[in-house]
């Protein structure tokens, strides 16, 4: 059981956030602000937290800030859509993931989950084996069907680098930094073409990737479910 | 030689008098002062003394030497005069206009401005009647501010402010009446009247100017106010707004959670996923009001970013994907690193409304084309269905509003969809059309103008 941290100013979005949480077995802690939100954070040690990005006295994006200047717990952000530019900002300040509004309760449960799973980041690939692919780290090699692929080295790169976070979201720059070691030079449209090499090569239908899925102008997220 | 004495002592004492003569009674009463200082001299010094007669024919000479150099003095001395006159003449305008144009830096507001203008210029311009008359945006002399009971001439304030010329006449009032266009750049802002102008033509001009200027300025400060009035009034239309769709969409969202609990609970139901997908029918349709509600009321302002025709594409396939879901979808990769300026929220948004439009149009199954192409000027997004097509005479009306073709009846969709993605595409500087595809299915095609690389 794992006890989670919900902030919203909507009684009624608190009420699903935290049944469809406590469905999960969690127990929840549901408060209105941001302001409330990190008093409770002081009193106790907390699993994951969940937050609104617009809240009134202390919002998202500085409730985000303040306890990562605390805490390495996992952050989940409820955003809307239209607010490109605040997710970026958001997970630069930190946070971990989001979901959009309106979002689906199972699509909360599952970021949750992920966010739960994760609690100790690994450095080596968290999954090598989901649909009918199978990835061998050490080897460098990969499975589609039982027949060898061959990646390019960027593709193999940011293979395993997004293996290392399954249903987590990067951001462009975060993959950048990962694979190539710095942002400078690299475009997103760099990273795009090597992602459009993995995806001809991986997804059965590359023009609708169900594994290494675009976060519109955020960046991808690999989720093997 | 007492006499000699005598008159070497009287000559300078003479050209004394005349000198003083000359300040007393100024310019022209110094030719007299040096005619009456001859005649002094001769009558004093020169024998037969106290006579006007002379005795020696030398000393006509000598008188005569001493009448021009007489009148030599008095003009010399009435030229200096006269240039120091000038002088404080001028000291006295520059100071006026320096008064003038403090004063009309202090008011911030044409009403005072002008207010207050028309007595301050009756005063350094030592005139009777002033009258200031402006023009409006057509040109019109329609405004008009004035010193009490000032009379004025409508034709020639007309004919200055037409022509641009200044004209004086002579006045009733004495002195001058002078018709002056008040000048703003290279144009005219209207027409300054000074009415029985005792100063100088030269300072009407020199305040005509001031007046222009004071004008001038009072209207940009004006534009900074009303721009800074609409900032100020969008920014809280903008901000109502952001409220209004986060208090639509909320409860929408709240109610779609609760059933998907209860479904998560007991297993849901026919009903509840009826539920659920008209939630979702209704969610989508408050997002699209209020985008239509943004673009009407001017807060969609487009923040226009360099990026890749690549990323605009795998943007819009990504987030309307679920609805292109029945469709072959052949996505052409776009030409690499082509980019333009535009907002990308705003520019995925449209094409997604071309691949929905594409989705519901063309029969399940079929395929949808989307493909980028360039020329010398335009970027195109393309998104070809297999459809019936639009037909030629309907293909401008799509666009408008809540129009929807009759056998679309059944379908489902509300009519906005391509009248947004047109409003977007237009806010960043593109243009929307639907045209014929090869193999007569409907082509949705986005002109966007390149950007200098």
């Amino acid at each position: 059981m794992s006890r989670v941290l919900v902030a919203d100013d909507e009684s009624a979005i608190r009420k699903v956030v935290r049944d469809a949480l406590e469905r999960e077995g969690h127990e929840v802690i549901a408060v209105i602000d941001g302001q409330e939100a990190l008093e409770r954070f002081e009193e106790g040690s907390f699993d994951l937290v969940v937050t609104d990005l617009a809240m009134p006295r202390v919002d998202g994006i500085e409730l985000v800030k303040e306890i990562r200047r605390r805490s390495e717990v996992p952050i989940l952000v409820l955003t809307v859509r239209g607010e490109e530019r605040e997710k970026v900002r958001l997970l630069d300040q930190g946070a971990d993931d989001y979901v959009t509004k309106p979002f689906g309760v199972a699509e909360l449960v599952a970021r949750a989950r992920a966010l739960l799973r994760r609690g100790e980041s690994a450095r080596s690939p968290e999954i090598t084996r989901w649909g009918d692919i199978e990835v061998e780290p050490e080897a460098r090699t990969v499975r589609k069907g039982g027949r060898t692929v061959h990646l390019t080295p960027m593709e193999f790169s940011i293979l395993v680098t997004m293996l290392r976070k399954p249903g987590a979201v990067w951001t462009h720059r975060q993959l950048m930094a990962e694979v190539w070691g710095t942002t400078a030079g690299v475009t997103t449209d760099t990273l795009r073409v090597h992602m459009g090499g993995l995806r001809r090569k991986l997804e059965d239908d590359p023009n609708r990737p169900r594994w290494f899925r675009t976060e519109p102008w955020v960046g991808y997220r690999f989720s093997p479910e | 030689m007492k006499l000699a004495a005598r008159r070497w002592i009287g000559y300078p004492a003479a050209l004394l008098v005349v000198g003083a003569t000359i300040e007393l009674l100024k310019l022209f009463p110094g030719v007299l002062a040096a005619f009456l200082a001859t005649l002094g001299f001769n009558f004093f010094f020169l024998p037969p003394l106290y006579t006007f007669t002379i005795a020696d024919p030398r000393n006509v000479t000598a008188l005569f030497v001493f009448l021009v150099s007489g009148l030599l003095i008095g003009r010399l001395s009435a030229l200096s005069r006269r240039r120091l006159e000038l002088l404080e003449a001028e000291r006295r305008d520059l100071i006026a206009l320096t008064q003038l144009s403090q004063g009309f830096l202090a008011d911030t507001n044409r009403e005072s401005l002008l207010g207050v203008a028309a007595h301050r210029l009756r005063e350094v311009l030592q005139c009777q009647q002033v009258a200031i008359l402006l023009a409006d945006e057509k040109g019109v002399l329609a405004r008009r501010v004035e010193t009490p009971g000032a009379e004025l001439r409508e034709d020639l304030a007309e004919l200055a402010h037409r022509q641009g010329n200044s004209a004086a006449y002579p006045s009733d009032l004495g002195g001058t009446d002078i018709y002056l266009p008040i000048p703003v750049g290279l144009q005219r802002a209207g027409v300054l009247v000074a009415r029985g102008l005792r100063s100088s033509e030269r300072l009407a001009e020199a305040c005509a100017l001031l007046l222009g200027l004071a004008v001038e300025r009072e209207r940009f400060l004006a534009l900074a106010r009303a721009a800074a009035e609409t900032r100020t009034s969008e920014q809280m239309k903008s901000t109502l707004l952001a409220q209004l769709a986060h208090d639509l969409k909320t409860p929408v969202a709240a109610a779609r959670g609760v059933i998907e609990n209860w479904e998560a609970d007991s297993g849901g139901s026919d009903a509840s996923r009826m539920a659920g997908a008209q939630l979702d029918t209704l969610g989508r349709r408050i997002g699209e009001l209020m985008d239509l509600v943004r673009l009407d009321s001017g807060t969609a302002k487009p923040r226009p970013e360099r990026v890749t025709c690549g990323e605009i594409v795998e943007a819009a396939v990504a987030r309307f994907g679920e609805a292109l879901a029945g469709h072959a979808l052949f996505l052409e990769p776009p030409p690499p690193d082509l980019a333009v300026e535009v907002d990308p929220a705003q520019m995925t948004e449209a094409l997604g409304h071309g691949l929905e439009n594409a989705a519901r149009y063309s029969p399940a199954g079929s395929t949808i084309h989307v493909s980028v192409a360039e020329d010398e000027t335009n970027v195109f997004f393309r998104v070809a269905d297999q459809g019936r097509g639009v037909p030629a005479e309907e293909r401008e009306r799509v666009f408008d509003r809540f129009v929807r073709l009759e056998d679309a009846g059944r379908l489902p969709g509300s009519g906005l969809g391509l009248s947004i993605a047109r409003s977007l595409v237009e806010l960043n500087g593109g243009h929307l059309r639907l045209r014929e595809a090869e193999g007569g299915g409907a082509l949705f095609e986005i002109a966007l103008p390149r950007t200098a690389a």
